[in-house]
């Protein structure tokens, strides 16, 4: 993940921590837990009490580190960007291995522009659950119009309340379980670092502030990630 | 003989984290060294006005950031807490963690000039 901006527009504030662990670059870090050294790694699908995001990785010559085990070696650091209303941008992703999102193609067209019909073969948009995501095109006469999800069916559908354009048979399309202006589960691909959009809306809570909808490869969310030990609340 | 009185303090969660903080340049080691230090294992350098012209980021590697002039950290060279420090970045992680309005900029003009091609 990358850091984006701040909601309030201010100044961010960078902390360097002590660290135990060989943290990436770009990944959520939570508060210490018992028995840690130092801040301690989010998971897939948990970021409570987090910290903020890393900003540079643990590494001793190109290879990620822990500590030192040398008596009174110099304590390994990590530098963190703690505000609370740090909004970051991450890639989606299709899977936990970081693939691309599935590219759908539109089987059976809609002149009145009403749903979106995958071609059989495809991941269906009701398991995992689409609904109330967003669905977007990446060619035709809807190329880069995007709408909210209303619902889904087991019939390769996605239906929306605003209509599109007719679509034609062979457009290709893109559905999200997200939509910006809501809190959202998300879970993060095994290294931490991307979003998994293939599944449903489930895991770390996050509030979904903006996306940028471009291709199969480079669509991103922009998040806020929820209980942050410094938003002034105590969960 | 006298008596010590133990006052209990519950600590919040934001305290411990403060306790976390790594404590920078042990005592007796130049700024310089120091920060050529952290510059080996690419952290994230950050700097108060007074020390940062004695910085030179380019021949380390190292790129200024620049869409937000100003950040809240400990300065390295010092140990000060500053609110007006400026933090340079590894070049090559810069992109890892940072987005900024131009780079977006440029990925969304290079995704509408394909899509206009595709209708």
């Amino acid at each position: 993940m990358q850091f984006g901006y701040l909601l309030s527009g201010s100044a961010p504030t960078i902390k360097k921590y002590k660290s135990a662990a060989g943290h990436a670059a770009g990944i959520i870090v939570i508060a210490p837990v018992a028995g840690a050294t130092g801040v301690s790694t989010s998971t897939t699908i948990l970021w409570a009490n987090s910290l903020g995001l890393t900003l540079d990785a643990n590494v001793s010559q190109g290879s990620p580190v822990s500590y030192s085990t040398t008596q009174g070696a110099v304590e390994y650091l990590q530098s963190v960007i703690i505000n609370p209303d740090a909004v970051l941008r991450a890639l989606m992703v299709g899977s936990a291995a970081n693939a691309a999102l599935e590219l759908r193609t539109v089987g059976t067209a809609a002149s009145n522009g009403l749903t979106a019909v995958g071609t059989a073969g495809e991941t269906d948009p009701s398991s995992p659950d689409m609904d109330e995501g967003t669905v977007w095109y990446s060619s035709g006469a809807n190329g880069g119009a995007s709408r909210k999800i209303t619902s889904t069916t087991t019939t390769l559908t996605v239906t929306v309340s605003m209509p599109f354009a007719a679509n034609r048979v062979g457009d290709r399309f893109m559905t999200i379980p997200y939509s910006p202006g809501n809190t959202a589960g998300v879970t993060l691909s095994t290294d931490l670092l991307n979003v998994r959009a293939e599944l449903a809306a489930t895991g770390a809570t996050a509030a979904v502030v903006d996306y940028e909808l471009n291709g199969n490869t480079n669509s991103f969310l922009h998040l806020l990630p929820m209980d942050s030990i410094f938003a002034g609340q105590i969960t | 003989m006298s008596q010590t009185i133990l006052v209990k303090k519950a600590y919040t969660r934001a305290e411990i984290a403060q306790a976390q903080e790594a404590d920078g340049k042990t005592k007796g080691r130049t700024a310089g060294s120091w920060v050529h230090d952290l510059c080996a294992l690419k952290k994230v350098v950050t700097l108060c006005d007074f020390c940062k012209p004695k910085f030179n980021p380019g021949r380390l590697g190292y790129i200024k950031e620049k869409e937000y002039p100003v950040v809240q950290a400990t300065c390295d060279g010092c140990t000060t807490f500053d609110p007006k420090c400026t933090a340079y970045f590894f070049e090559e992680t810069y992109h890892t963690v940072r987005s900024t309005a131009s780079m977006r900029r440029a990925e969304s003009t290079a995704y509408r000039k394909r899509l206009a091609h595709t209708r």
